[in-house]
């Protein structure tokens, strides 16, 4: 009986939650849908508390720069924590807005995901390295541990150092959701595992032989490749060629009101996503 | 009378203050001097500079001559580590090594490189007897040297001293810290060195100086005011500061 | 009589007492808040990873061989091996070098060096482990993947860095201990006729051997509680490592890498690390306050 009824509320909560994810990903990963009017500067006022993800942190904190400039008696508090830890104070309702760089899963709390951007995650080896391209396939390979030399793929006869987020990354999910699981194979345990991608970068520009997985925005000083044969820039994610992409995501517990919402339209709208594209994230698709 | 060590035109500095003023001495084999003086009269100062221990102290400065058998023990030439096996010393408080009786005497000949384990017995039960403590300690060896009575501690020095097989022995106020008892146990042993070893001790006690040594010499302020045979010292001082010191009139 | 039992029952007298009472209860409080705080986290750590050790089993979760969140398996003998590695790797060079430190301070350098290097050491002590890390990464691990041997991410670049971060704590306590050793031992060794080497080596090192041990366990303390250099010098690969040139993972790299996403087991899990690391640290501590205690007697 018992678990009946566990397994019953199980479904519930899938349902719910795909139904609100479905609702998003259509209401939009495009801009938000009616214009709010412009209110008048100087007539916003409040705090507002942000904390999760630290993928999403950094662009947060812009969006929140320029927001309190346009409106200077709110106060906008961006901090980490990671998503997991976003999605937590949000269902408990110590912040106001949750971040989230992956989507929400069905164990998780409800909570309202809002987009507010995309990130593309690069496959990226030293500069000094040859190779211009690899497969999907050839990447899932090499991190599963089937290939060990670069000669294998094209590249000088030498060993690979593979480099990789921890577990839990949201980097790490979108890329083993892309990459690593679409051909049935995991990362190997002596892989290197780093905590953030800036980490990584410094690994793979100083070791020659590194292969690695960071955001976008965190491709300078690195040669990043093309991935069956699609290069990973901005407009190739945007257009769907680029495959290895995530959303990053605002959440709250109820539908927005106040100056939670005007925050939210705010980075949704144009002067968000000019911040976003210049800090080498996708934009969502504006009309 | 063979001399054993001459002092000659010593001068002592401890960074800019002399401690010790043109200093002349001849100590005589197989006796016992005695340095008496107050507090703060160089004696200890003038023992120590025997087996170069004042090396220790940093900022000193040495003028004139302290031979040695006629070797000069401050030329250059001279090892120090090879100087002090031959001047051994033995100091006022007891200062046992943390380690068993058995190790303690046996350090010093370890240090020389002796490890035969045979060897070292009997130079151990040697140096013991001639310490006279063998008898008190002969069946506990392996205790620790730290759980010995005061006295027999200070002899359980000497004997460590013994081992090395020196030629002289320093002693810096060896009883000061002991019993009457063991005090008396130690004079009668400076008594049987004699025979082997020069012993030139320093000593508050006047009454030790006289029933022990053959030799005293009165240090005042740096200077050795009066040196001669230790009757003659006692009895006959020839120096008002002297006769007023071993009376009692000051120190 | 009378008079002293007047004075006594003073009304002054009583007012004394109650104040001297409060200051002693007051002292008692501060004194039990720290130890309460030490309870409580050590509470909040076994209330978090209680669920683990129950779903995965105390043994198996030790000696577990895979650490893989997606399978749901929670082993963690490679950390536990990992860190081991480490913090004998660390101590192999900290300890000789620190002894050798500690001894060149008290009883070998002019004062003039001894001057400039004591506060050196001491320094190091302020700088963050970040900075400890950075350089690691930087110039370390480099060195070490030109030498032909992997990534250079491994047991022995983690090892150095920790050598490093360990080496105050060594030295200073092994100098606070050698300089307690009397000056007599010193003096009666010398004036046996030893060098100045033998008097260190026979008599004052070993008189001043339970500070020094104490200064080993307080340091290995603190190699396996480190973490933030760690993980940006030793790879934190998930394997048992087969040479000082392969990655590891430490325990407490673990929790540093993983907590901030975890959640449901995994959560559990890391708190469960959390509880061994924890029993490890506070069996060495226990251990080196003893030692230091003994020393004290």
């Amino acid at each position: 009986m018992s678990s009946i009824k566990h397994s019953m509320k199980k479904v519930g909560v899938l349902l719910s939650s795909t139904l609100l994810l479905a609702a998003v990903i259509l209401a939009g990963c495009a801009p938000a849908s009616a214009p709010v009017a412009t209110p008048q500067a100087g007539e916003l006022s409040g705090t507002i508390n942000e904390a999760g993800s630290t993928s999403v942190q950094p662009l947060a904190e812009l969006m929140a720069t320029a927001f309190t400039a346009k409106y200077p008696k709110v106060t906008v508090n961006i901090s980490g924590g990671g998503s997991s830890a976003g999605v937590k104070a949000i269902a408990a309702g110590t912040v106001d807005i949750g971040a989230a760089s992956r989507d929400i899963k069905i164990t998780e709390p409800d909570v309202i995901p809002v987009c507010i951007a995309r990130d593309g995650v690069a496959i990226v080896v030293n500069e000094a390295n040859s190779l211009t391209g690899v497969t999907i396939e050839q990447v899932a390979k090499i991190y599963a541990g089937e290939i060990t030399n670069w000669k294998d793929v094209g590249g000088n006869d030498a060993t690979i150092t593979v480099v990789s987020r921890e577990e839990g990354s949201g980097t790490r999910e979108v890329f083993e959701e892309y990459v690593t699981g679409a051909f049935k194979k995991k990362i190997k345990a002596d892989a290197l595992f780093f905590d953030s991608n800036g980490a990584i970068r410094s690994k793979v520009a100083s070791d020659k032989n590194a292969v690695g997985y960071v955001s976008f925005g965190y491709v300078a000083g690195l040669k990043t490749l093309m991935v069956n044969n699609v290069a990973p820039t901005i407009e190739n994610a945007q257009s769907g060629k680029y495959p290895i992409v995530r959303r990053l995501y605002f959440l709250t517990k109820s539908v927005p009101s106040g100056i939670v919402k005007e925050f939210i339209d705010f980075c949704r709208g144009p002067e968000g996503q000019k911040i976003a594209l210049n800090e080498g994230y996708i934009p969502l698709v504006l009309k | 009378m063979a001399v054993k060590i001459q002092i000659r035109d010593l001068n002592f500095f401890y960074g800019p203050a002399q401690a010790l003023k043109s200093i002349n001495m001849d100590i005589y084999e197989n006796k016992i001097t005695a340095l008496i003086g107050p507090s703060g009269c160089g004696k200890t100062t003038l023992l120590r500079l025997m087996n170069r221990m004042s090396d220790l102290v940093p900022d000193t400065r040495v003028e004139g001559q302290v031979l040695i058998d006629g070797q000069d023990i401050f030329e250059k030439s001279v090892d120090v580590v090879n100087l002090r096996k031959k001047v051994g010393m033995v100091f006022q408080q007891p200062n046992p090594f943390p380690k068993t009786i058995f190790e303690n005497v046996a350090y010093g000949p370890r240090m020389l490189g002796t490890n035969d384990k045979q060897a070292l017995s009997k130079i151990v039960e040697e140096s013991l007897k001639k310490a006279a403590l063998w008898d008190e300690v002969k069946e506990m060896l392996n205790k620790s040297g730290m759980t010995l009575s005061g006295g027999q501690q200070q002899r359980l020095c000497i004997a460590r001293v013994l081992a090395v097989n020196p030629q002289i022995i320093l002693m810096d106020e060896p009883c000061s810290a002991l019993d009457p008892i063991s005090t008396l146990k130690i004079e009668e042993l400076m008594m049987d060195l004699k025979k082997e070893y020069t012993v030139i001790i320093v000593t508050h006690n006047m009454q030790q100086a006289a029933r022990v040594s053959d030799y005293t010499g009165f240090m005042l302020l740096g200077e050795l005011v009066e040196y001669a045979v230790t009757r003659e010292i006692f009895n006959v001082p020839k120096d008002k500061r002297c006769e007023d010191y071993i009376t009692g009139r000051f120190g | 009589m009378s008079k002293i039992s007047d004075s006594v029952l003073q009304p002054g007298c009583e007012l004394r007492r109650v104040y001297d009472g409060f200051w002693r209860y007051a002292i008692y409080l501060f004194g039990a808040i720290s130890f309460i705080i030490l309870l409580l986290i050590a509470l909040f750590i076994f209330r978090e990873g209680y669920p683990a050790f129950q779903k995965i089993g105390i043994w198996q979760f030790i000696s577990g061989l895979r650490w893989d969140v997606s399978d749901q398996a929670y082993g963690i003998l490679p950390m536990i091996i990992g860190s081991t590695y480490v913090t004998i790797g660390a101590l192999l060079i900290s300890v000789p070098l620190g002894i050798f430190t500690a001894v060149f301070l008290t009883d070998v350098a002019p004062q003039m060096m001894r001057s400039i290097i004591r506060p050196a050491i001491e320094l190091l002590v302020g700088i963050p482990s970040v900075v400890y890390g950075l350089v690691g990464m930087l110039m370390l691990v480099p060195i070490i993947r030109q030498s032909g041997h992997g990534s250079g991410d491994s047991v022995l670049a983690a090892s150095i860095v920790l050598a490093v971060m360990v080496l105050p704590t060594i030295v200073s306590i092994t100098e606070d201990s050698i300089i307690a050793v009397p000056n007599a031992y010193r003096e009666g060794a010398l004036s046996l006729g030893a060098t100045r080497w033998q008097m260190i080596w026979h008599v004052v090192l070993p008189a001043a051997k339970s500070g020094i041990i104490a200064s080993i366990v307080l340091g290995m303390g603190r190699a396996i509680g480190e973490t933030m250099a760690m993980i940006m010098v030793i790879g934190n690969s998930i394997i048992i490592p087969d040479s000082i040139f392969s990655p590891a993972r430490t325990l407490t790299g673990t929790l540093a890498l993983e907590l901030k996403y975890a959640a449901g087991l995994h959560w559990n899990a890391l708190f469960a690390t959390g509880v061994v690391l924890f029993v490890f640290i506070l069996i060495l501590n226990s251990f080196g306050f003893l030692m230091l205690r003994g020393k004290n007697k």
